[in-house]
């Protein structure tokens, strides 16, 4: 059974190119486009682990480099690789690939891009994978059978990377790097020969480390095309007239404590504070109405049966679970002082915690017995997106091993071992939204909530 | 002490007393009014304070009254009026109208009590406030006061509640300032004044409950402990009204502040006590004039003690110069120099006892005069009689002899050749007797001046034991014991070794002349006081406590042959060598005899090396 339809998939790409059908719809070369972004990377390369997960590293990514395989429309599409197939055919699992690489590329450094290039691309970003290079074909080699793997490789950490001695990383992308200040500023420009041909701008300078208020102060002030937009923020942004794009909701937020219950008390203790939350209060008034409540690491989008954990509280239930319990501790909650909202859904959770009879104490330290975190699901594919959360959240995956395509049962069963756990609990899964000038044509939203900037172009902004 | 100093004491001690009376009167007095006038400022300075109480309660009312009447507070009301009532549009407006507004607290309720939006504890929409109707009751009065609770706290603050009514559904406005460091250090208070905040969190005094302005941004004073409070907050929550109390930040009184405890209620009817506001007032102006005060009265204090010292030294010297006369001639007296006068001035008590005194000492050299001439007569008879005694007995065998001879001549002519012949043997041997005892006589009045050298007393000692221990074992007497018992401490002292050696001879034949029977001569020699002490004692008859008193005078005797020369010689030796002599005997248990002498060392050094060589020796008498 297929794990889900690609074609049920709400793609929330939203072409804001199409908002202006009416208008100007021929394309222009030419311009620089102004982006802000809160994130702050300090290294370009997809594959560093240690650079935090967020869509603004997707958006970068891919403006940069290219993966071998793309994911539009819910198909697998050519990109690096023109072509692929399974050495022995399905009998096998998926267990081993072969990828025929697109030949007359170029890197931004003007070396050709090779097999051994992409081989020891994949091989760096996947240290498990046996990655090899054969002539112009490069053959991947799993330990089990990987369905996925097409999905995988279209992640944007997956991107071919060639990684040059002075450390900075070069790629076949539409735009390559002019200046580069780690954590503050990027310069890109338009790569002249770019195998898909050049993009319409002629360079983007983007604004790293900015607030949501910074950036939509640049926005409204003309010193930013294209920023981001909190959750919370979206209905007030929209009401202002602002031209808003939202994903769906590929954004879990979640508490997440720092290790296992370490007795029966804890577990009842853990399960009193997931009872307490009022997750449909605090969606309507303080997310101002935007993503999903949610008791489940996916969301229903993507898993189809999300629906089936109660987002619901229930204080005696709650409370009972609390009442069996003699000696409470006082649980510090951890959040991240930069989120705006952060603090207050913290200050909330401990509110409905204390009417659950429980004590914790919102603090924006580093060290915390739980933390509200923000996981971005890596991929609309729910394996992956489970076995990426899994990892960010530092919980065993629960992945089957040895499907072939694991099915909605075997994915329930997954993720019900994962919040079993009690590690986890799952509260809003919310989308991810940019709002855009009025002279930023044809950009568009991916479903993995980054952006691409592959055929906009600036127009005069005129409607 | 001197009669002088205890006068010059006691004349001190009166004006020192004195002078501390009159000061401590005058620093009593300046406190009681002092502490007076301080009352009454303090009086002053807290109706002053809450006089700026009030107003800051009348601002905060009028910005309350401002909010509930502003157009996103009559839009918010509208809206939730209407049937589709959604609140989460005004979730910020709390905080965003109170940061317009200025004030710390501000939250929205809607008809039920039910916070629409607050600015202290956002998270805390949807929840019912405490405390709801008391705080409806109060819509439209002035401020008050109330504790807040916060996310992990609790805050005091100046409460007040107003009402924005569209049509039957009240919004209430409740807003107030957080009375805190910024709240305490915006009072105008006058200088030497400060306000602390003491928040009544639990049923006892919490350090981390008192907000000191003037701490560090920790809270923590290290020179002004919040501890030091204690006592006071800690009596104002048990009476539960106004209290004063002195605190000390160090052992200085300057750094010390009175504090004017007022208890902070809260509305309602309980009226509950939420927190104690603590007025300071330093004591440093008070000390410091109390201390200028105690300056000068000591600085007069110790003019006038040590004026009135030299004046009663002055008057002292002046009254006891008189006694101080008296008193040195009483010593010149005693010394023997019994002719001392003293000088008589004026006519006082002081005169007549000086005049008293030269009355007695001139009737006791009178009597001085005469007992020395009596004494004189007697010795004169007492040698006249000692002569007629020694001179009658060779006397008498002179004239029985020459009678023998003139008898013998007249009746046997052919024997008065051998009678004269024998006659002329005794009558020489009479005549060299009489010469003997003239000799002793005129020795005696030539006694000869010692002679100082280092002299060992154990040496002299045994010398003389072995000069006379032939004699004290000789046959045809009763045997006598001796007996040495010297202490090896008895070094050397200057003395004569001759006169030493023969006054010892001299006791020891005593002694001997006093044991007939026999007994135990015994010699001791000891240290005692830096002195060197030397004791004869003998077992004999013993003296009667008569004959000690006269023994050791010239020509006393109590033997039959003895010209009591032996013992004064003795004496005499003893006396020239600076020391004394002495004898304890009772009849029959023996006699003993003391002798000290002095060390007199020192005496050697001014002495020519020929004076040691004894040339002066001479014989004395037994």
């Amino acid at each position: 059974m297929k794990l889900f339809d690609w074609r049920s998939l709400v793609v929330s790409s939203v072409m804001v190119g199409a908002l202006a059908a009416n208008a100007e719809t021929r394309p222009q070369y030419g311009g620089v486009l102004h982006v802000a972004m809160r994130a702050a990377p300090t290294s370009l390369d997809p594959a560093d682990t240690t650079q935090p997960e967020s869509f603004a590293r997707r958006s970068l990514t891919l403006v940069m480099f290219d993966t071998l395989v793309t994911i539009d429309e819910n198909r697998v599409q050519p990109a690096l690789a023109t072509s692929w197939q399974t050495l022995q055919g399905n009998q096998q699992g998926n267990q081993h690939w072969q990828f025929r690489i697109r030949g007359g590329v170029k890197f931004h450094d003007g070396t050709a891009l090779s097999a051994e290039t992409v081989a020891a691309s994949l091989r760096a970003a996947n240290p498990s994978w046996n990655v090899s290079a054969d002539a112009d074909s490069v053959v991947i080699e799993r330990d089990r059978p990987d369905p996925e793997l097409l999905a995988e490789l279209a992640l944007p950490r997956n991107a071919i990377v060639k990684r040059n001695p002075d450390s900075t990383p070069s790629g076949t992308g539409p735009f390559h790097i002019v200046d580069w200040q780690p954590g503050k500023k990027l310069a890109l420009a338009a790569e002249e020969n770019c195998w898909r041909g050049r993009p319409y701008l002629d360079a983007i300078e983007i604004e790293l480390g900015k607030s949501y208020r910074d950036q939509m102060t640049a926005l409204e002030l003309g010193r930013a095309d294209l920023v981001e937009v909190a959750p919370e923020q979206t209905r007030r942004v929209s009401l202002e007239g602002h031209r808003l794009a939202s994903s769906d909701s590929i954004e879990l937020l979640a508490l997440l404590f720092a290790r296992d219950a370490a007795s029966a008390d804890e577990k009842l203790l853990r399960q009193a504070l997931a009872l307490s939350v009022e997750r449909g209060s605090i969606r309507s008034v303080l997310l101002q109405g935007a993503g999903q409540a949610a008791a489940s690491i996916l969301p229903n989008w993507m898993s189809g049966y999300g629906f089936v954990f109660p987002t619901d509280p229930d204080l005696p239930r709650a409370r009972n679970a609390r009442a069996q319990v003699h000696a409470i501790p006082v649980w510090t909650v951890g959040y991240d002082g930069a989120d705006p909202v952060a603090r207050l859904l913290a200050e909330r959770i401990a509110l409905n915690a204390r009417d659950a009879g429980l004590s914790l104490q919102p603090t924006a330290s580093a060290s915390a017995d739980l933390r509200l975190v923000r996981i971005p699901l890596a991929s609309p594919d729910p394996w992956i997106a489970l076995a990426n959360a899994a990892a960010v959240a530092g919980i065993p995956a629960g992945v089957p091993a040895g499907k072939d395509s694991g099915s909605v049962e075997d994915l329930y069963a997954a993720e019900s071992a994962m919040l079993a756990t009690q590690r986890i609990i799952p509260l809003f899964h919310l989308p991810v939204s940019y709002a855009a000038s009025a002279t930023l044509k044809d950009w568009a939203l991916r479903a993995d909530g980054s952006w691409t900037l592959a055929d906009a172009w600036l127009g005069s902004g005129k409607p | 002490m001197t009669f002088r100093r205890k006068l010059l004491a006691v004349f001190a001690l009166t004006v020192f007393v004195s002078v501390a009376a009159v000061a401590l009167l005058v620093i009593a007095g300046t406190r009681n009014a002092f502490e007076k006038t301080e009352d009454q400022r303090t009086a002053a300075l807290v109706t002053q304070f809450q006089r700026e109480f009030g107003l800051r309660g009348d601002e905060v009312t009028r910005r309350v009254e401002a909010i509930a009447a502003s157009d996103p507070v009559s839009r918010m009301a509208t809206a939730l009026h209407g049937t589709s009532a959604d609140s989460a549009a005004y979730f910020e407006l709390a905080k965003q109208m109170a940061d317009g507004y200025q004030l710390d607290f501000l939250e929205f309720l809607d008809g039920h009590g039910t916070i629409i939006s607050s600015a202290q504890w956002p998270a805390k929409f949807g929840y019912p406030d405490t405390g709801f109707e008391s705080l409806s009751a109060s819509s439209g009065e002035n401020a008050f006061l109330k504790r807040e609770e916060l996310q992990d706290s609790t805050a005091l603050g100046l409460f007040a509640v107003r009402t924005t009514h569209i049509g039957e559904h009240p919004v209430y406005v409740i807003g107030g300032r957080r009375l805190d460091k910024n709240f305490l250090f915006g009072l105008d208070l006058p200088a030497d004044m400060r306000v602390l905040l003491y928040q009544n969190r639990s049923e006892h005094f919490a350090a981390d409950s008192l907000l000191d302005p003037s701490a560090p941004a920790n809270g923590v004073d290290p020179a002004r402990p919040a501890d030091k409070f204690a006592r006071l907050i800690e009596a104002v929550l048990q009476y539960n009204q106004e209290m004063t109390g002195i605190v000390s930040w160090s052992s200085d009184q300057a750094d010390d502040e009175v504090f004017h405890a007022l208890p902070l209620r809260g509305a309602g009817k309980d009226r509950p006590l939420l927190g104690i506001l603590l007025v300071g007032n330093s004591r440093r102006s008070y000390v410091d004039l109390k201390r200028r005060i105690g300056a000068y009265a000591l600085l007069v204090g110790g003019g006038g003690i040590i004026l009135a010292i030299l004046l009663s030294s002055w008057a002292a010297a002046r009254m006891t110069r008189p006694v101080v006369q008296l008193a040195r001639a009483a010593q010149e007296v005693a010394a023997g120099n019994w002719d001392t006068r003293v000088e008589i001035s004026g006519r006082d008590e002081v005169a007549q006892l000086a005049e008293s005194f030269n009355r007695m000492t001139a009737e006791l050299l009178a009597q001085k005069e005469r007992l020395v001439q009596t004494e004189r007569v007697a010795a004169w008879r007492e040698l006249a009689r000692r002569l007629a005694h020694e001179l009658k007995n060779p006397l008498f065998p002179l004239q029985l002899t020459v009678e023998n001879l003139m008898r013998a001549r007249a009746q046997s002519p052919e024997q008065f050749d051998e009678v004269f012949s024998e006659s002329s043997r005794t009558l020489l041997a009479e005549i060299s007797n009489l010469k003997t005892i003239i000799g002793r006589f005129s020795e005696f009045s030539k006694m000869p001046h010692p002679q100082l050298q280092p002299v060992q007393v154990n040496e002299i000692l045994q010398g003389v034991v072995k000069l006379y221990q032939a004699q004290l074992q000789a046959p045809g007497r009763a045997p006598i014991g001796c007996k040495l018992e010297l202490d090896e401490s008895s070094g050397t002292i200057a003395a004569d070794p001759d006169l030493l050696h023969r006054a010892l001879s001299n006791l020891v034949l005593n002694a001997m002349d006093a044991m007939p029977n026999g007994g135990t001569l015994t010699l001791r020699s000891r240290r005692d006081d830096g002195k060197t002490i030397i004791e004869v004692a003998d077992t004999g008859s013993g003296l009667t406590r008569e004959e000690c008193e006269r023994i050791f005078t010239p020509y006393y005797t109590s033997k039959q042959h003895g010209t009591g020369l032996g013992l004064a010689i003795v004496q005499s030796v003893v006396s020239d060598h600076g020391g004394r002599i002495s004898v304890q005997s009772e009849p029959g248990r023996g006699t003993t005899f003391v002798i000290e002498l002095p060390d007199n060392l020192e005496a050697l050094q001014n002495i020519p090396a020929t004076q040691n060589t004894g040339e002066n020796a001479a014989q004395f008498p037994n």
